[in-house]
């Protein structure tokens, strides 16, 4: 039993807007009181929910792929030495799984969602997670590009593929349906890419990209799946791709969809020279169409490494850089790539990224449907969000570090322009009440009774940024896990799966094909449950729908 | 520079139609390759199987493997890096001086057709092995080979991946990536981990005699490893577990016995693509698991120190 005694509370979903009150804690959930138990005393402190990571890479082969590419940063990271109380580790950019959750926990953020899960590797991702402490987690299926799906859907067969996609979604004990660059993926199994959302997929004659997207809104809409479509947009990275995030998402007009890392996808200009922010046409069509949320994928400069399941991209970026490049494609499903990357100041085209990922967080009105996030890694690691909550925050800030730029930039960005500030609720909902209204989890990111008691308590700073990297207590299922910034005590967190529903008959179908195109056998295609750690199968069907 | 291109079996055996084996032998040392994944299965894209492929053999001596392939090249000893930069350079259309090809045991006519075969693949795929890695060049090589599949992409698909072996070894260089950011090499002596291959390298600490104990679990370092680092074994207490008596146990100190993984103990191994397969047991052993013999040393350790040491992980 624990109780948070006066505290400043910020908590969105009941309104509470710094009020002081005592948090209560009993058995791991918020109570409205508790008898007795140890007492934090929180006066002159600040009460939030615990931080939630709606999209980012953290285990499984890609990020695995990541760390094996650049043992240059592991050398000048952060090293985590073993204590009583943690394990040993590597921070950096892609850091190793413990230190992965030692570093979220000691931030604040208590659930993340690994965001691209391959089947045929996702005992891999799950072997990883398992070893990541302290946070509450889940991860999406890579679906958008897998060939079964693809190939029922050029015969327009939508019964069959719905039972596939449901039968998959378990079989990788997943939480939710992702896809990523829809169709190029495949097309990159050839060295190709997909040229717009209505040109068929090389190899299909009816397979679009704009086919795979509605099919797979639907499908992840018909499943009652808690988290809709989580889609990585085609043409990501590329100038002028606003134009096909904008026909991406007039397709989705009346079903809901979240679209991921938004910043890599709003850029205007016909190539490198003329590159340019469009954030303000995406963000004011978001801003009409509440079907949508999206996250932020926002850019900060530095070094970093670039993991994606867009094959073709990570191509293009190698080309462009010079730099090493890994790729990892995966039979019949998916792709990888890795390329280690610097966001430089002085460059026109990274501090156009720089200053768009801030101003779609500043121009999408309802902070309930965006949300920070880095991509992490790629826009750059996720344990630099404090940088980012500061220049939300402080308008004087963004126009200090503005100058810094080439002057150059200034013509292709609206970001001068922008006096919003964020408050501090504002905060609490892009990073915790908001991922997790739209992950469909509602034990999460708020304080209210029965709410899981994940709780981050800071000492009061007038430098938001100083303030979110170093709390002062974190509280994770109701254990007392960071105190002044110091890991104390490490427990293992759960794993969100679903399990729609799907005809047990699909199989018979599966099967042959699976043999005929596989190199596994198909008895050891699944992840089979007990691997989960403390697995919670979330109910498909009756999550809230905002 | 380069970089890494590679993927799954599963890629290889429904598209690949140029496969190229250099500096490996898998008729004897993977013998379930070719008609697993590269050769005679018929895939979603070959599917003719063995009549959609080419096979070219790059070694320096007919084994085997010469009489599955197309095409045998046999390279002189020591000119792996020769022959690969040459490869890269006819494939940029760059000069190249015969004389000097001549010398790796390869015409340069030879050289061309395999580039112009490189190019004009559909999926092309270099399979690389320890012919390759672990001679004259070493990493160079690797890096070689590696680079070159990664240019030919500006042409078409093209992959390279390494011939490991070893059972699991490419799933211990996964899991100590995920733990510590680092394949292989690791030293935990300051309590976080440290990469430096060549100086925490096996062979490397025990030449040096930098080590005073040795746990050996699921290797024979004694039957490969270089004399100096046996004699080291030997000297200092080494404690071997093995599911047969190996050449290790035999010079150790101490021995035991283990369940055979994938046989009579479960698991999970990674594939040399690192795609991870659940092992189930088929058979009982009368002995323990790699796993449950460490579980109770360290019990036993906890034990004696009287504190809960390892909860979170061994240190050395």
């Amino acid at each position: 039993m624990l109780r948070i005694k006066g505290g400043k509370v910020y908590d969105p979903v009941h309104g509470l807007d710094g009020v002081c009150r005592d948090v209560c804690v009993a058995d791991g959930r918020i109570v409205e009181d508790v008898p007795g138990g140890r007492v934090i005393d929180a006066t002159g402190m600040v009460v939030l929910p615990g931080g939630v990571d709606i999209h980012t890479h953290i285990a499984g082969a890609a990020i695995n792929f990541a760390r094996e590419m650049i043992p240059e940063d592991h050398r000048r990271a952060v090293a985590l030495a073993r204590t009583p109380a943690r394990r040993a580790g590597i921070g950096g950019v892609a850091p190793s799984t413990f230190a992965t959750g030692y570093m979220y926990a000691s931030m604040g953020w208590t659930t993340i969602f690994e965001a691209a899960v391959p089947v045929l590797t996702a005992k891999h991702t799950h072997e990883e997670l398992r070893d990541t402490p302290i946070v509450d987690k889940g991860c999406y299926l890579l679906i958008g590009n897998n060939e079964i799906v693809m190939d029922l859907l050029e015969a327009e067969d939508y019964e069959r593929v719905r039972h596939v996609v449901a039968w998959l979604v378990w079989a990788a004990k997943a939480y939710g349906l992702k896809a990523v660059n829809p169709g190029g993926v495949a097309a990159w199994k050839w060295g190709q890419n997909v040229q717009g959302l209505f040109e068929p997929v090389p190899g299909y004659q009816r397979v679009t990209p704009a086919r795979i997207i509605t099919a797979l809104a639907q499908i992840a809409e018909d499943l009652g799946l808690p988290h809709p479509l989580h889609l990585h947009c085609n043409q990501l990275g590329l100038p002028g791709n606003f134009a096909t995030t904008l026909e991406t998402m007039k397709l989705l007009e009346g079903r809901r969809a979240h679209l991921a890392h938004l910043q890599f996808h709003a850029y205007g200009g016909d190539d490198w020279s003329t590159f340019r922010s469009e954030a303000p046409r995406i963000a004011e069509y978001l801003n009409d169409h509440p079907n949508l949320t999206a996250d932020a994928g926002a850019v900060l400069f530095g070094d970093t490494v670039t993991v994606t399941a867009d094959g073709p991209w990570q191509y293009l970026l190698y080309q462009l850089t010079g730099h090493k490049w890994g790729n990892m494609d995966i039979e019949n499903e998916t792709g990888c790539g890795i390329v280690p990357y610097v966001y430089r100041e002085r460059s026109l085209v990274n501090a156009v990224q720089w200053a768009v990922g801030l101003e779609l967080l500043l121009l999408v009105q309802d902070p309930w449907r965006i949300f920070l996030t880095t991509d992490h890694p790629n826009g750059g690691a996720f344990w630099r969000y404090p940088e980012i909550i500061r220049l939300l925050m402080d308008a004087d800030y963004r126009r200090e570090r503005l100058k810094a730029l080439p002057s150059k930039v200034l013509k292709r960005i609206v970001l001068p322009d922008i006096d919003r500030e964020y408050t501090l609720s504002e905060i609490v909902v892009i990073t915790s009440a908001g991922p997790a209204r739209a992950l469909g989890l509602s034990q999460k990111g708020h304080l209210g009774a029965g709410a899981d008691a994940d709780i981050v308590i800071y000492d009061e700073d007038p430098d938001p940024g100083r303030m979110f990297a170093r709390p002062r207590y974190v509280i994770k299922a109701g254990e007392v896990v960071v105190e002044d910034g110091e890991i104390r005590k490490t427990v293992l967190g759960r794993e969100f799966v679903v399990r729609p529903a799907y005809d047990e008959g699909i199989e018979t179908f599966l099967r042959p094909l699976f043999e005929h195109y596989y190199t596994v056998s198909f008895a050891n295609y699944p992840v089979e449950l007990e691997r989960i750690h403390s697995a919670e199968v979330r109910p498909c069907g009756a999550g809230p729908r905002s | 520079m380069g970089g890494k291109p590679a993927c799954t079996l599963g890629e290889v055996k429904n598209r690949a139609d140029l496969i190229i084996y250099w500096g490996g032998n898998p008729a004897e040392c993977h013998p379930r390759h070719f008609t697993k994944y590269t050769l005679t299965p018929k895939g979603k894209f070959t599917p003719n199987g063995r009549k959609d492929r080419t096979m070219v053999l790059v070694d320096i001596r007919e084994t085997p493997s010469a009489r599955a392939a197309d095409i045998f090249l046999q390279i002189r000893p020591g000119r792996d890096f020769e022959v690969l930069t040459a490869l890269r350079a006819i494939i940029k259309d760059q000069p190249v001086d015969p004389e000097r090809v001549a010398q790796t045991g390869l015409t340069l006519d030879q050289l061309r057709d395999l580039a112009e075969r490189m190019k004009r693949a559909r999926f092309g795929v270099i399979f690389f092995g320890m012919g390759l890695t672990m001679t004259r060049g070493k990493y160079m090589n690797s890096s070689a080979v590696l680079t070159l599949a990664a240019e030919l992409n500006a042409f078409t698909k093209f992959i390279a991946m390494p011939m490991r072996g070893h059972g699991n070894v490419t799933g211990a260089d996964t899991v100590l990536r995920w733990t510590t950011g680092y394949p292989f090499g690791v030293c935990f002596n300051r309590g976080y981990p440290r990469y430096n291959p060549g100086e925490f390298s096996t062979i490397d600490l025990l030449v040096r005699g930098d080590v005073d104990a040795v746990l050996v679990v699921g290797a024979d370092p004694a039957a490969t490893m270089p004399q100096p680092a046996i004699e080291h074994l030997k000297r200092v207490p080494t404690i071997v577990l093995d599911p047969k008596v190996s050449t290790t146990m035999r010079i150790a100190r101490v021995g035991i016995l283990t369940a055979a993984t994938g046989i009579s103990a479960g698991g999970t191994v990674y594939r040399m693509d690192e795609v991870p397969i659940p092992l189930r047991p088929a058979l009982r052993s009368p002995y323990p698991t790699d796993e449950e013999v460490l579980r109770r040393i360290r019990q036993a350790l906890a034990g004696r120190t009287g504190g809960e040491t390892s909860s979170v992980g061994a240190d050395s």
